[in-house]
């Protein structure tokens, strides 16, 4: 087991990817093997994150160096700097891997049944687990070129799955937009991080984090990559490509997305937190997030609570929730140098941002699915065109319900948890963002009500009348988001105390990030 | 380790919510046990009323999701008339708003600078 463990950062990304070129030699033999591989090979991942956080928890920043004697030596002899290609795993890297893994793995549960019907399953389920190694590596890697290669492959990938269903020509152009957006994000990272290495000889991010002196390319690189991520992460006014993209692609790749999104969230937070940390404009930059945060949120739900297309109704309210986060990290990164701040309200903002992170990962992971569901079975996505389906749908309206409560921010489930975080502390440092997000949150809950009014209640329109249930598989994926979401409403504190705590303590403390490479020189 | 979230103001314990909603509801369902539970189903009793007129079909009696909240994007609708605009789906637009983003941000930190 310790062996597994001391392997276990290398092996999340390299059995999505193993199993990713398996699978269309697997799936030529036999279609029900090649889903029992992918799903029991997500599985084991699932279980191989669970047993990396809890030694990370416990035991502190794993690193994990490829080619070196010794995983854990971070400079090889002779050198004064890391070389190799090193993972760096801390608090809020396992975080970030325990939401890929729940998610990629409900994501792929859902396809068993959603996507029998669809050509070239093979190819689907290749595309799917290379985005999650992609997405995994994004989460994992200590060096920012590595970072820039898996947003490649996340993105690439990702693009791919947006428009693998060909008869639909919506799907294409989300995808063309999807690639479009994220070449331009990924090549402008790629920009940003050949300014720092032009500099400082270095790409590994403790080590850059170490010699950074905030010079003027260090102030451009820093805007070039908070515009690329917050881009790609659907920071508004960056945003529009969401609910092109989110809408159109089969709902378990939705689910996968928002969590490449929450990678981008990830990077962003990477950067400002423990790449530049305290030599950063602090106030300005915080400022900076907050501001589009604040425009995530209000323009994200008055767009939603207008949609009549339920998928981009969810998606215009992903931009809302993304909203959400960036004020509670904007306000922790604001008040980062002031350690009396920060202890009384920043790591409580980031703890709630954090634990919104998790939470937006499930609601709305579960209304996609639930979203996806409906089309399914009426092969619309229009409300105007839905009524009574609740009758027939039962399961799936109670679903639906529960995600939708859960967005809206009403207690006692997981959305109310991490809001009530975000808006103590955030009234703390501006009373006015807690009064734009409590406004928000209850528009949120309109938006809910049309849709779920207008899909599922009043009578049962004739033409749905012979509609059934989805198939169990189906089933089966939104009852693991549901009962995630039953449980970590009802024991929020323990959630805190596991998971979302000891990835905000990673995320402010960037010595013990710094000392985990740099204090291994020989 | 606490059951409860604790924000620095005050706690949110969901287990005493839980049971606060409970209580509350037995007492909902002991006051409509007390309401009239005569009525046959099927009849006229548990009709549709509408003041004698002729109950509409299904879908004619629907409110739709594109009927919903009419008011509220009435009294919106110039803001509405502004920010719909600004979503083209054209994705030459989206690359606009990032170079706009990536400029402005840029401008700000300098001037934050240039104070400092």
């Amino acid at each position: 087991m310790a062996t597994l463990i001391e392997h276990s950062s290398i092996l999340i990304i390299a059995v999505p990817l193993l199993i990713a070129f398996l699978t269309p030699l697997i799936g030529m033999a036999s279609k029900k093997a090649r889903n029992s591989v992918v799903v029991v090979g997500l599985a084991f991942v699932a279980f191989l994150v669970f047993a990396l956080a809890r030694d990370v928890i416990l035991n502190g920043i794993h690193i994990y160096t490829l080619g070196a004697t010794s995983p854990s030596l971070a400079i090889p002899e002779g050198t004064m700097v890391p070389v190799r290609i090193i993972l760096e795993v801390d608090g809020v890297s396992v975080f970030m891997g325990i939401v890929v893994a729940i998610v990629s793995l409900v994501a792929v549960i859902y396809s068993l049944s959603a996507m029998k019907g669809e050509t070239g399953q093979n190819r689907f389920y290749t595309l799917l687990l290379l985005m999650v190694a992609g997405t995994f590596g994004m989460v994992f890697t200590g060096d920012l070129f590595n970072l820039f290669v898996f947003l490649e492959i996340t993105s690439i990938s990702g693009a791919a799955l947006i428009a693998f269903r060909t008869k639909f020509a919506d799907s294409q152009e989300g995808g063309f937009k999807y690639i479009v957006v994220s070449a331009i994000a990924s090549l402008m990272v790629l920009f940003a991080i050949s300014l720092l290495y032009a500099q400082y000889n270095l790409l590994n991010i403790g080590a850059l984090a170490a010699a950074m002196q905030y010079t003027m390319l260090d102030r451009i690189a820093l805007v070039i990559l908070i515009a690329a991520f917050a881009m790609k992460l659907g920071g508004v006014p960056m945003h529009m490509w969401i609910s092109d993209t989110y809408s159109v692609a089969p709902v378990s790749i939705t689910v996968l997305l928002i969590t490449a999104s929450q990678a981008s969230m990830y990077a962003l937070m990477r950067i400002c937190f423990i790449l530049y940390g305290v030599t950063l404009d602090l106030a300005v930059v915080g400022w900076i997030v907050i501001a589009i945060g604040i425009l995530g949120m209000f323009i994200g739900v008055t767009m939603a609570v207008r949609q009549t297309d339920i998928t981009r109704l969810i998606a215009y309210n992903c931009v809302c929730e993304a909203g959400f986060m960036l004020i509670g990290l904007g306000v922790g990164l604001a008040v980062l140098g002031d350690r009396t701040d920060l202890g009384t309200f920043g790591t409580t903002a980031i703890n709630g941002a954090i634990f919104h992170m998790i939470n937006h990962a499930l609601f709305e992971g579960l209304l996609f699915l639930v979203a996806g569901a409906i089309f399914y079975r009426i092969g619309t996505r229009d409300l105007n065109q839905m009524g009574g389906l609740g009758h027939t749908m039962k399961f799936t309206a109670g679903f639906f319900l529960l995600g939708a409560l859960a967005s809206s921010g009403l207690p006692p489930f997981n959305g109310f948890a991490s809001k009530i975080l975000i808006y103590e502390s955030v009234y703390q440092f501006n009373p006015i963002l807690t009064i734009i997000g409590i406004l928000v949150s209850i528009i949120t809950l309109a938006v809910f009500i049309k849709a779920f009014f207008s899909a599922f209640t009043g009578a049962l329109l004739p033409k749905y009348e012979d509609i059934k249930e989805v198939p169990k598989t189906m089933i089966a994926a939104m009852t693991i988001f549901a009962v995630f979401i039953i449980i970590f409403g009802l024991f929020p504190g323990l959630i805190l105390d596991w998971i979302v705590r000891p990835a905000t303590d990673a995320l402010v403390d960037q010595a013990s990030y710094i000392n985990a490479i740099m204090g291994a020189i020989p | 380790m606490t059951l409860i979230v604790e924000s620095g103001y005050e706690f949110w314990n969901p287990i005493i919510w839980l049971i606060t909603f409970a209580v509350v509801m037995v007492i909902v369902y002991f006051f409509r046990k007390r309401g009239e539970a005569k009525y046959k189903k099927g009849e006229d009793q548990t009709q549709i009323f509408l003041c004698g007129e002729e109950v509409p079909v299904a879908e004619q009696r629907h409110v739709r999701g594109g009927n919903a909240y009419w008011g509220f994007f009435e009294t919106l609708k110039e803001y509405y008339d502004g920010i719909v605009r600004l979503h083209t789906g054209v994705v030459n637009d989206y690359v606009v708003w990032f170079v706009a983003v990536t400029a402005i941000s840029a401008i700000i930190l300098l001037i934050a600078e240039l104070v400092r």
